[in-house]
């Protein structure tokens, strides 16, 4: 459903994944005794998925609201803690289960055999369907079958989430006769297809998606009834076969005495497909996924929590706030792991130019590699594998990195690479006969780096510095994969919940280039002074 | 004392220097003479550990050099380079400090002298070369001569029992050769000993106790200035010299 980025390396990190997967699975059923003790309820989910499954709430968007937020309320009461949401991109979710930051997956995860092999997979706590969407205007498209006839000598394309159930169908509905084109969010996808953007003819969407944000896309029409049921389903370790069973037996109990169709019924996405249920679990408690309908219940509710497409002023000034304050995680994030990369970056250099062959490879080795790799996989690597090789060096020791602590040193690292080279370079510029000058004098290698190469050498190196701390400071965005939220990561979240992409996405740009103006100013002024020195 | 015993320098298979011996006495000027690529620069440079050598022993006063590389030569060095100071052709003055804080930078860093003691004898050995006017001046903003004259300064500031002139003059025009002669000669009247390596003739003549002709990695003649330049021995001595006057 939600956003998917599926990059290229996704197989080597699962092969990783899997040489590191044993060790966590150590004691089984703690998972209720845990959450008893700690008080709390830590469930992950994305919130730039938006609604209706969970999203900041409109008239107050510090606050977060969506069936899923309620749901988690519900499980939680149930043990008598309180619920406590965790930020994580939605693909990253079950990564975050194995590292132990969350009890519970609880965002429109679909049933899979994959999953239901991998994790503990409550029963479905929700049944969804597709729904194609078409233009109003639109006269050609009126069923599915016109999706297969070309139109003016031209296949007809669809617009979907990337790596989404709906993909999925498209593909074994249409093949080679259907293009399509890939989107990171639901709204996105919807609005490229109300637009008609890039030859765009229709839409395949969540129907509880459409069920919530129809009413902001006046120009879409669903065409034909909805196909491909499946089932949005609760995630936990494969251990915690007790929360496993608790979960199903709340959302049992909830099913039967009508709260879950109170939930659903408030965001406007109860229907009579709720009733149809495949509730069999195996021995653990994982639902087997086999769909057993049950009697239809044709009651209408009307939602009180709907979509209100907002834009303009209103949203900057609501939501603005949040934005500026993600704009300091940037920030911190930026001033904390920049200067440690300047410090690794020296001592690589120096390592390179003045150390023992034995210490110099290395060193050369290292920023071959983190050059070479991207920071997003690297971020990847410290954020969910180190803990797990602290788990198999120290054993029982509960070793585990933070996430903030995580980004920092993942672009202090990145970082340190391209420092270290332009380091080599600043000190390789400064002519040979500074060193001799200054060891002539009686002054150690190591006094005369430090009193004279290295002094001269930084004043070179400070402009091409500065740019690469511009460079790291919107490199920051990519923290939010190991569920950092910054600014970027805060955009998509209320621009995708409050349909305002424009407005917050200027306010957005103007943030980063307020940030980032004066260091090029800073940049500029440098050069300029180095000029002046140089020509003496 | 400085004894250059028996010093041997190879670059692959090329000899540069052929077992070169000397001795300069407490006070003595010594200048190196020969035709370019006769090896003066080289041996100047082993003498301060800039250039290893490959056989042979250099003696400063108790601090005994050899070929062998190792902690031991490092160590051995670094004694030297406290006792011989070295004045270079492109002067090397640091870019980024005053000309008072070139001065002083050794003395503080290197010999732990406080400051204002540093800075004080930074000033006076600055009037000594009459450069005092322009300590707050960067190095880029000086003429050659008056950068060679802090060069000089800074070199000083370390109370060398020893100087290494490396060719000093060649890259000044002859206004300011003259400047930075006439602050070597005061020197020189002084008592600093001081090996020079040089194109200056008249400097070689007025100035130096003894001189040796280098040639093809061997000295061809040593001898105080009224024999090199009244009374040659060698046929290499006249032809340098007939060939320097032309």
């Amino acid at each position: 459903m939600f956003g998917n980025r599926q990059p290229a390396f996704l197989p080597l990190l699962c092969l990783l994944a899997t040489c590191f997967t044993s060790p966590l699975n150590a004691v089984a059923d703690e998972g209720v005794d845990k959450i008893r003790q700690r008080g709390t309820l830590i469930w992950g989910a994305d919130q730039e998925g938006g609604g209706p499954f969970i999203y900041p709430d409109p008239s107050n968007p510090e606050q977060l609201i969506g069936f899923e937020v309620e749901l988690a309320q519900l499980i939680a009461e149930h043990f008598g803690v309180k619920p406590v949401f965790f930020q994580g991109q939605w693909d990253k979710l079950p990564d975050l289960l194995d590292r132990g930051d969350i009890d519970l997956v609880l965002n429109g995860y679909e049933w899979t055999s994959n999953r239901a092999a991998r994790y503990g997979v409550s029963i479905p706590y929700y049944i969804f369907e597709l729904q194609l969407l078409g233009r109003l205007a639109d006269d050609s498209l009126k069923s599915w079958d016109d999706l297969l006839t070309p139109i003016n000598g031209r296949k007809r394309k669809v617009s979907l989430l990337g790596g989404s159930a709906a993909q999925d169908y498209i593909e074994r509905f249409g093949g080679e006769d259907i293009e399509v084109a890939l989107f990171e969010g639901a709204t996105d996808a919807m609005d490229a297809t109300e637009l008609a953007l890039s030859g765009i003819d229709a839409n395949l969407q969540d129907l509880p998606i459409w069920l919530f944000y129809g009413k902001g896309f006046p120009q879409l029409r669903p065409i034909g009834a909805p196909v491909g049921r499946g089932y949005y389903v609760a995630m936990t370790r494969k251990v915690d076969q007790d929360l496993l069973r608790a979960v199903n037996e709340i959302l049992l109990a909830a099913l039967q005495d009508g709260r879950l169709h109170r939930i659903f019924a408030k965001y406007g996405i109860w229907n009579e497909t709720q009733m149809f249920r495949g509730l069999e679990t195996d021995e653990s408690g994982s639902s087997v996924g086999i769909p057993d309908p049950a009697a239809a219940n044709s009651e209408t509710d009307d939602a009180t929590e709907v979509y209100q497409p907002s834009g303009g002023w209103e949203v900057v000034r609501k939501r603005g706030g949040l934005l500026v304050k993600s704009a300091g995680m940037t920030v911190l994030l930026s001033v904390t792991s920049m200067p440690i990369a300047v410090l690794i970056g020296l001592l690589v250099a120096l390592t390179r130019l003045y150390g023992p062959w034995y210490l110099g490879k290395p060193a050369a080795i290292y920023v071959e590699i983190v050059r070479g790799t991207p920071l997003v996989l690297q971020l990847y690597l410290i954020y969910f594998l180190v803990p797990k090789l602290l788990d198999i060096l120290f054993p029982g020791m509960e070793l585990t990195i933070n996430a903030f602590a995580a980004a920092v040193i993942g672009l202090a690292m990145n970082y340190s690479a391209y420092e270290a080279e332009i380091y080599r370079g600043g000190i390789q510029s400064i002519p040979r006969g500074q060193m001799e000058a200054a060891i002539s004098l009686g002054m150690s290698r190591s006094l005369a780096l430090r009193r004279v190469i290295i002094p001269q050498a930084t004043r070179l190196v400070l402009p091409p510095m500065t740019n690469d701390f511009i460079a790291l400071f919107k490199d920051t965005a990519v923290c939010s994969v190991i569920t950092v939220v910054e600014l970027s990561k805060q955009y998509y979240i209320q621009a995708r919940s409050a349909g305002a992409i424009v407005e917050l996405g200027l306010l957005t740009a103007l943030l980063y280039l307020a940030m980032s103006y004066p260091l090029s100013v800073l940049t500029n002024r440098m050069e300029k002074n180095l000029n002046l020195e140089r020509r003496g | 004392m400085i004894e250059l015993t028996q010093i041997v320098k190879r670059y692959q298979q090329h000899e540069v220097l052929r077992g070169v011996s000397l001795t300069v006495a407490d006070g003595e000027v010594c200048v190196l003479l020969g035709p370019s690529g006769g090896g003066k620069s080289t041996l100047l440079r082993t003498i301060n550990g800039l250039e290893s050598f490959d056989s042979g022993s250099i003696r400063v006063s108790d601090i005994l050099l050899n070929a062998a590389a190792g902690p031991e030569r490092e160590a051995a060095l670094l004694q030297i380079r406290r006792r011989v100071g070295m004045v270079f052709q492109q002067f090397n003055l640091f870019p980024h400090r005053s000309v008072l804080e070139n001065v002083t930078e050794a003395p503080i860093h290197v010999l732990k002298q406080p400051r204002d003691v540093a800075v004080q004898n930074a000033r006076d050995i600055l009037a000594r070369v009459g450069m005092a006017e322009k300590e707050h001046a960067r190095p880029g903003s000086l003429s050659g001569g008056q950068q060679q004259r802090v060069a000089i300064a800074r070199t000083l500031a370390m109370k060398p029992e020893a100087i290494l002139f490396d060719e000093p003059t060649s890259a000044l025009d002859p206004r300011t050769t003259a400047e930075v002669i006439s602050v070597m000669t005061d020197l020189a009247a002084s008592g600093q000993r001081m090996i020079v390596v040089t194109h200056a003739m008249s400097f070689a003549r007025t100035v130096a106790h003894r001189i040796h002709i280098l040639h093809a990695g061997r000295i061809a003649e040593s001898g105080p200035p009224e024999q090199i330049f009244g009374d040659p021995q060698e046929a290499v001595t006249r032809e340098f010299l007939s060939e320097a006057a032309s």
